[in-house]
This record gives C-alpha cells, structure tokens and sequence, in this order.
C-alpha cells in the first residue's frame, strides 16, 4: 500500500509561513491499496487537497473518520469528489448512541455552518457506523478499535498482505496510568498497534506542555514514543502537530524525540515527523520506505 | 502479538479507579474481577497485584461478605452481580473480612459499565463505616 500524508496538523488549521515545511492541514491521510481502492483517514482539511489531487478518476473510495472532532471533518465541505455524481463515497465513523453517523455529520453540513446541506451534496454518499468486527475494503482488512480520546473514538488498522498500517492520530494512552508500566491489555490501541509496519501516531505536546494539556486527549512525545515501543512498532510517524508548534519548533521537538528513542532502545531510522505530502510505500517485508517529501 | 486487549471502557475505568483513594472494584463482562485500586488493598489486606484475576464465585466469597447475623451473603445478592446482571445500580451494607481476619463494615455503590456494544462489565466503590 501506499500511504500519503496530506494534513498532519491537529486541532485548528495553521497555515503561515512559520508552518510551510510541515504543513497547516489538519488530519487527512490518503492509503492507496495494491488493487487501486483508495481509503482516506479522516477529512480534517487536507483532504481538499487529496481532492484537488484525485482530478475526476475516481469512482469510489471510502473515508474512514476515527472521530468527529472539527480538525477530523472540517475539509469534507471542500472535498471536490463530494461534488460530483458519479463519485460513490462511503464514509464510516464511531457509533455514538444519541444520533446517527449521519446526523452527527450533518450539524456540520447544514446551516448556519454551510450553505450545502448532506442530502444536497452530487455524490453517492452512505454513511456507516465502523463494526466492532474486522471487515474488507478492496484488498486490505480494516479493523477499528475505541482508543482513549475525548468522545467516542477509533483508531484504525489496515492490513493487506504481511503490511499494516495503524492510524492513531488523537490518543492518549497514558491518561491516569503510565505506558511503560501498564501489562498490554490495559493499554488503548494496543493490540490495534501491536507490531505495525507504520504507526501514525498522536504526539501533539513536548513533555514539558502536556501537564498542563492533561485530560485533553493528546500524547506527549515521551508517551507517544513510549508507546510505539510498547507496540513494536516498525516505523513511526509522529503526527498531529500542536497548531502552536512552528516548522523551527518542530525540527527542535523532533531532535527531542531521537534522543529520547534511542534512549528506549530504538534505531532513530524508525521514526519521522508526519510532513504534509510526505509519500511512504510499505513494503510486504522489511523496512518502510520513503518515497517523497513534501 | 493479541493481548486479550480489554475494552477502552474498562480501561478507563481502571485508569480512574488507580488514580482514587477510595476502594473501588472492577469486573469484566464475565464477572471476572480485572482490578481493585490500592485502597481497595488496604481495606482488604493484600495488593491486587499479589491476589491477580479472579474468577466471580471466588471473589465473591474470598472476603465474605456477611449480613449483621454473620451469615454469607448470596453471591447473587451482591451490588456488582446486579449490576452486571441486571445491568442497574445497586447499593449495600454489609460486613467484609480482611487477609488478616478482621472484619470492616462498609457500604458498596455499583454501577454497570454499558457501552454501544453493550455491557463491558461493572465497576464497584466501597466505603469504609467508621465503628
């Protein structure tokens, strides 16, 4: 499969030029599996650039949401394939008990936050709530998993082959219990993880921000990168960059995280900071490979 | 590598109960007891981490419980049976014994643990009545 990273921002859009190397969009990462299907993770604004990319040749895909926070759909307004008729899209998401998938996306879609209501859009869209149970989409096997976030949320796992792609982009496992003590049943997403060829993970917040973030569903980099080692994680992508994080501050954090993944015992290869436009090629064996930067 | 992964509501839960000092018991949705804090501990006289899983009719007979006739209260009786089985609150008093044979009389809260997915098991908070 192939993997592209087209917004690894969390919480609110950050364009500027002190943010143009890792990018401003919030979370969307395109997976294009070996039979040509195309799986989006979440429609944070980045994917109005996917659909820019997309340009008409694509009939179907599918867009998997982990949660419905604004970072996670605000782009599916500005989705261009949303506004074509022949464009199946299924969109599937966490279950909630007070509405549908549909609705709950419909409070975005619909007036007075946009002009274009859900049932007003061209494409074909359905909208799923994401069984408990692994199902297929074209030749991978997606499995989901409640993980430790604010309101119901997934992470994801997509399997095709030996390859496996984990995206946890909002999570915060150490929450009231550390990783690095925890046994593996007790800790969120941890099968879900376990031995990823790529983990994406939340590392919103230096250790030094996070007390005073606790409880606010994000990952400092000492639990983030503890994490991944937990789950024997073989690359690593550092993702949902804090909107106050400058490119300047990012390169700072990520020399951070080197040091501190070496200290647990892993080879600094492993893991990257998630760039907008980045391009990785997982490969059925051995290490992930990159292929473009941003 | 599977971990028999517990659900994220359990984990939450543990993850609450270890941060409080007030005893408090966790259950799954088998009625296997996955977990009691540090005061839970104190009160009863053994760390979980010493005593482990335990299976329902085990816990529900390793520290009593008794009614104040001293008689052993039906396992079926009990706050967190209800509340897993019946998937209700339900509260109690009644009279624990300790590891080291002392017995503490005290009320117990349990609620159950219900998700989209149904239920996930039953959590318990004990207080402790000062004599």
């Amino acid at each position: 499969m192939r993997v592209k990273i087209w917004g690894a921002r969390g919480s609110v859009p950050s364009p500027g030029p002190e943010t143009v190397r890792y990018g401003g969009n919030t979370s969307c990462v395109q997976v294009t599996l070996d039979d040509g299907t195309i799986v989006v993770l979440d429609a944070g604004t980045g994917i109005r650039n996917l659909g820019l990319a997309l340009d008409g040749d694509c009939p179907a895909l599918h867009i998997l949401l982990t949660h419905l926070h604004l970072d996670h759909i605000q782009g599916l307004m500005f989705f261009a394939p949303a506004f074509r008729e022949q464009t199946e899209i299924v969109i599937w998401g966490p279950a909630a008990p007070e509405a549908t998938l549909r609705d709950r996306i419909a409070r975005y879609i619909s007036a007075p936050l946009s002009p274009v209501e859900v049932r007003e859009l061209p494409c074909d869209v359905s909208f799923r709530d994401t069984p408990e149970i692994e199902w297929e989409i074209g030749s991978a096997r997606i499995r989901a998993a409640s993980v430790t976030h604010r309101g119901p949320t997934l992470g994801y796992r997509i399997t095709e082959g030996d390859t496996s792609l984990c995206y946890i982009p909002d999570h915060e496992p150490a929450l009231g219990a550390p990783v690095d003590a925890l046994e593996p049943e007790w800790i969120s997403g941890f099968d879900l993880a376990s031995d990823a060829s790529l983990l994406i993970h939340d590392c919103q917040y230096a250790d030094s921000e996070y007390p005073s973030h606790t409880g606010w569903g994000h990952s400092s980099m000492s639990d983030s990168l503890a994490f991944a080692r937990r789950v024997a994680a073989q690359q690593v992508l550092l993702f949902h960059h804090d909107p106050m994080h400058t490119d300047d501050s990012l390169d700072a954090f990520f020399g951070s995280a080197i040091g501190h993944w070496s200290e647990l015992g892993g080879d600094p290869s492993q893991i990257e900071m998630a760039v907008e436009r980045r391009e990785l090629e997982l490969g059925s064996s051995g290490p992930v490979l990159s292929t473009a930067g941003a | 590598m599977a971990t028999g992964q517990k659900p994220i509501e359990l984990i939450l839960a543990r993850n609450l109960m270890a941060s409080l000092s007030t005893p408090a018991f966790l259950v799954d949705e088998d009625g296997l007891l996955v977990f009691y804090n540090e005061a839970a501990g104190a009160l009863l006289g053994k760390r979980f981490e010493e005593v482990g899983q335990m299976g329902p009719e085990e816990w529900g007979t390793a520290f009593g419980p008794f009614d104040d006739h001293g008689e052993r209260i039906p396992f079926d009786q009990l706050p967190l049976t209800i509340a897993l089985r019946k998937g209700r609150p339900a509260h109690a008093q009644f009279q624990i014994r300790s590891i080291d044979g002392s017995n503490h009389e005290i009320e117990v809260s349990a609620m159950p643990i219900v998700a989209g997915g149904g239920a996930r098991g039953a959590m318990a908070i004990f207080w402790p009545i000062q004599q």
